[in-house]
């Protein structure tokens, strides 16, 4: 089985816990304004417009597990694994489970990162190939994640609480951009869902950064949210203060800034 | 008194009187060394010069060393527990003297069209490189040394009044029958020469302990002067304590913990006021006894104990390992140990310590090790990998139990403290300059690959034929007077330390350039053998016109752009393993010619420049002139990720493995580690890299905006201290060249 790859890194150390692999699928369902992978958005391989670079190329699950096998012996060591990203990766659902599945016969540690947004059955049977879902939770009210996003959050919130009752561990991150999806009532909002789930063992706060907007001029994308500023130290430790202050989750969870 | 508020000025002083160095010596790309200036007014005016500036032999090394001693200036710091600081190298003031190229009494001219034609270092006139064994010092003191210094001169007296060797009980000529050990010494027709050679050098030795005996009892008496003048009781108290340590241990051998220190200093000193030696032993084993006899009898504080061993390591950046496995295989992890690392942690200063990893290790050392690593940026404490070190050296014949008595001492240097003779970190092969020279003569990669192999094993051999010119002369030139005293052999054997003195002669011979050569076969393999998209012609074309012009550029875009070594699954990084197989298949289990043992490494130093400049244009795109790669490491943008797993698997793939090194030397950006998971995460990339056969990490953790900051005005930052590559170094006192290459190394973490 093959699929659309646009980047495997080795030795990365913030899509899940220790030393990992992180495969990135090309395409995504969602247009989140922030977005700072434009060019992993659209399913098909292209161009830069202003360099001779490609995004995408086509590879096999062997060779992508090739690339991934090769950091066993750190896996083993820092307690890492692969993380199969994106873009999206459910949007290659099949090419994404064979990779899981591949990675799990190995005894590797899988994660998945995800928006949430596709149908259940795709989530339903990562369950026994996947370690740790790593999800993101960008905005609790319906019509601003819309706006935020393109894509409804109805089936985002569904999947994660079936997820949850299904007793797979998540990581949940949150995207924070300043002035569109950080307001008192938004925090509160994701404070009082998250603090419902069982087996979270970990909220993480992602701070916006604007260093996908050069990318977006690479690959000819119309740029929707033009801050050239980073998420300050203020705006960070709002965020933090409003979401981790209570001890409103689940006992094993253990919260910290990336 | 507050050992903080000393701590802190001793500090700020070290970093004042490396501003000084730096005015007035410019840059240096080596080492700190610890060493400070004397005063503008002190003239050396060394007995024994020839009209050329020069001297050789014991006699000489040891009038000029006893006048350097007995008139040396003395450094006293009242806020200090340690009295003296060294401030010239004898080995460095014949005249003509060159990092780079030892003065040499002896022709060896038929040896250098070669040594040339491959840009070899070769090592001939190089000193020290070899680890003492402390112990030996520490058990007797000066006085002992001496006594036995005495005793072994009157053996040897007798046996010259013998009539015939034979007829001496006494008799030194013991042929060693084990091969690797000293294949030189025996002859019998030789011995009146062997034993007037050891008379003449147990003479020198004598000299030379009476020169150190000398100073140190100036040290005292210039403790004693300053306590006079000290108003501060407190430090008038450790003034005067400092000079009755410098009176006893002058001559009787050091009994408590300051003294053990004091001791040490005084030998390192004087042994780098001799030839820069800078090897140090396993510190944590030399220190307990003496830390837990002062603890028990309840005269040393834990407080203490660091606060001296601050004061030691402020005073030289020698080379110490700790913790590790004992001879037996027992975990050497002590209280000790601990109090070192937390002793470093507060030096905030260039320093050289190393903690041995291994599977029985104590756990909380490595991480507290890595802690400080992260915390200070100072490029300390190194990690060495004892598994592939153990199991490597045994493939030369050795046991366990000794294999597991190797050290790391230098650079990246392996040394059994006391028993071998090495050439650690001299003897080096520009395989750029190999492959070059096989470039040249190739039309295809076949070709190529077979000239490689016949130029390498061409530049082995005329190495070794170097090694063993020095084995046969540097006693004449230069003897090793003062590691000698250190050593197991010298002494009782008449025998300079490279002559002979040592149990074991183990020649160290490193391969510098592996990226490059790798990565311009791997190029080859893919651009012009599988995808044809150059020419092996138009390549050679290209290389010999430095890619000059539009199409030169075109191929050197094409070339450069392949797979490169580090990347994992390459052509280049199968070449990589390739061309270390080929190394060990020229180099390990090999002896010289005369029979010395020889062991292969990659590593480069700091020499990547050098090397560099020696080589042309290269097929990986790299223009002529241009930096080699630096030890086993991959080239900056070996992959677009950087991949720190990467750059660990890759370099563990080209060990040599037979107990030298091929370190890591990685530059890491404070982005991975300002959290508390970073510690774990480095020590996850350590281990990982050890158990796949890795032998030596050196990190720097630094903060890019600094080091970018530091590269555009260096007196900014006076004290950031960067490893260069075995050794830390201050920044600034880089050549701007260097600082260059150390910026272009960073890894910024991909966003």
């Amino acid at each position: 089985m093959k699929g659309i790859v646009f980047d495997i890194r080795r030795g990365v150390t913030k899509d899940g816990p220790g030393l990992r692999t992180s495969v990135f699928l090309k395409g995504c369902p969602l247009r989140c304004v922030w977005c700072h992978n434009p060019e992993s958005q659209s399913p098909e391989i292209e161009r830069a417009v202003t360099t001779d670079e490609v995004c995408g190329r086509e590879m096999s699950v062997e060779e992508v597990m090739d690339e991934v096998r090769r950091d066993k012996v750190f896996y083993a060591s820092s307690g890492g694994g692969v993380t199969i990203t994106g873009g999206e990766p459910m949007m290659q659902g099949d090419f994404a489970f064979a990779i899981a599945f591949a990675a799990h016969e190995d005894g590797i540690h899988v994660a998945i990162d995800t928006s949430g947004f596709a149908p259940w059955a795709a989530f339903e049977r990562m369950l026994p190939v996947v370690d740790l879902f790593l999800y993101d939770l960008k905005c609790m009210d319906a019509k601003r994640h819309r706006e935020l996003t393109g894509v409804d959050n109805q089936a985002i919130l569904e999947n994660l609480r079936r997820l949850d009752d299904a007793g797979a561990k998540t990581w949940i991150r949150c995207p924070l951009a300043p002035g569109l999806n950080d307001s008192d009532e938004d925090l509160a909002a994701l404070k009082a869902f998250t603090s419902r789930l069982s087996n979270m063992a970990k909220l993480e706060i992602c701070p916006y950064h604007p260093l996908g907007l050069e990318k977006y001029v690479k690959f000819g994308k119309r740029i929707l949210y033009d801050n050239p500023n980073p998420a300050s130290r203020e705006d960070v430790s709002r965020w933090k203060s409003a979401l981790y202050g209570a001890a409103c989750f689940s006992r094993q969870a253990r919260m910290d800034i990336p | 008194m507050s050992y903080a508020g000393r701590m802190a000025r001793l500090t700020a002083r070290k970093i004042e009187q490396t501003k000084e160095k730096q005015a007035r010596l410019g840059a240096r790309d080596e080492d700190d060394y610890g060493l400070v200036l004397p005063p503008e007014s002190f003239k050396v005016d060394l007995p024994v010069r020839d009209a050329t500036g020069q001297w050789s032999g014991p006699r000489s090394w040891a009038a000029n060393f006893r006048w350097l001693m007995e008139n040396h200036p003395c450094y006293i710091d009242p806020d200090d527990a340690i009295a003296g600081r060294w401030m010239f190298m004898l080995s460095r003031m014949r005249l003509g003297y060159q990092l780079s190229r030892s003065n040499f009494a002896f022709d060896y001219s038929h040896l250098e069209p070669e040594q040339k034609k491959y840009d070899i270092t070769t090592g001939i006139g190089k000193d020290a490189h070899f680890a003492p064994d402390y112990q030996i010092g520490l058990e007797l003191g000066w006085g002992g040394l001496l006594e036995k210094v005495r005793s072994a001169r009157l053996g040897f007296s007798a046996a010259k009044n013998a009539k015939s060797a034979k007829e001496n009980p006494l008799n030194p000529v013991n042929p060693v029958k084990n091969s690797s050990t000293s294949p030189r010494i025996c002859v019998e027709d030789n011995a009146a020469e062997e034993i007037s050679y050891a008379i003449g050098l147990l003479d020198a030795e004598e000299q030379a302990i009476m020169g150190v005996m000398a100073w140190t009892r100036h040290l005292a008496a210039a403790a004693d002067d300053r306590a006079m003048t000290e108003d501060d009781l407190e430090r008038r108290e450790n003034l005067i304590e400092m000079a009755r340590v410098c009176y006893k241990i002058a001559e009787a051998k050091p009994e408590t913990f300051r003294e053990v220190v004091q001791w040490i200093a005084v030998f390192n000193m004087a042994s780098r006021t001799y030839n820069r030696d800078g090897a140090g032993g396993q510190l944590d084993e030399l220190l307990r006894p003496y830390y837990e006899r002062d603890r028990a009898a309840g005269i040393l504080t834990d407080e203490d104990a660091e606060f001296y061993v601050f004061c030691l390591l402020l005073n030289d950046p020698h080379y110490y390992q700790i913790g590790g496995p004992s001879a037996d295989g027992k975990d050497q992890t002590s209280r000790m140990s601990y109090i070192i690392l937390e002793a470093a942690n507060k030096l905030k200063s260039s320093c050289n310590l190393t903690i041995r990893v291994w599977d029985g290790m104590d756990r909380g050392l490595f991480r507290r090790g890595v802690e400080v690593l992260l915390a200070n940026r100072l490029g300390f404490p190194r990690f060495s990998g004892d598994k592939a070190l153990v199991e490597g050296f045994m493939k030369n014949g050795y046991s366990a139990e000794l294999a597991r008595r190797r050290i790391a001492v230098g650079c990246n240097w392996m040394s059994l403290p006391g028993l071998e003779y090495t050439l650690n970190d001299v003897v080096k092969i520009n395989i750029a300059k190999v492959f070059e020279v096989a470039f040249e003569e190739s039309d295809t990669l076949e070709e190529l690959e077979t000239n490689y192999r016949r130029h390498f094993k061409a530049a082995v051999e005329v190495t070794a034929k170097g090694i063993d010119f020095h084995l046969a002369h540097q006693y004449l030139n230069e003897p090793e007077l003062l590691l000698n005293l250190l050593s197991h052999g010298p002494i009782e054997k008449g025998k300079d330390v490279s002559h002979g003195g040592a149990t074991y002669y183990n020649m160290a011979i490193d391969g510098a350039g592996l990226a490059v050569v790798a990565d311009s076969f791997g190029a080859i393999e893919q651009r012009v053998v599988k995808e044809k998209a150059v020419s092996f012609a138009e390549l050679k074309s290209a290389v010999a016109s430095n890619f000059e012009g539009e199409d030169g550029e075109r191929v050197r875009k094409i070339m450069d752009s392949a797979g490169r070594y580090g990347a994992g699954g390459t052509d280049a990084d199968r070449w990589a393993v390739k061309l270390t197989e080929i190394l060990n298949g020229e180099i390990a289990n090999h002896t010289t010619p005369d029979g010395f043992k020889l062991i292969p490494g990659w590593f480069t130093w700091a020499d990547t420049l050098r090397f560099g400049r020696a080589v042309g244009a290269t097929p990986n795109g790299r223009k002529a002139g241009e930096p080699i790669s630096h030890g086993a490491n991959p080239l900056p943008g070996f992959r677009k990720d950087g991949a720190l797993t990467a750059m660990a698997a890759a370099i563990a793939s080209v060990q040599p493995g037979y107990g030298n090194t091929a370190p890591w030397q990685l530059e890491v950006d404070i982005g991975l580690a300002n959290d508390a998971e970073a510690v774990e995460k480095i020590m996850a990339l350590i281990e990982g890299h050890f158990n796949l056969g890795g032998t030596l990490v050196n990190i720097n953790v630094v903060d890019a905006q600094k080091i970018f900051a530091a590269h555009k005005d260096p007196s900014k930052y006076p004290d950031l201290v960067v490893r260069v590559t075995g050794f830390t170094a201050y920044f600034n006192s880089l050549s701007p060249a260097f600082r260059e290459l150390v910026v272009k190394r960073l890894i910024r973490e991909a966003v």
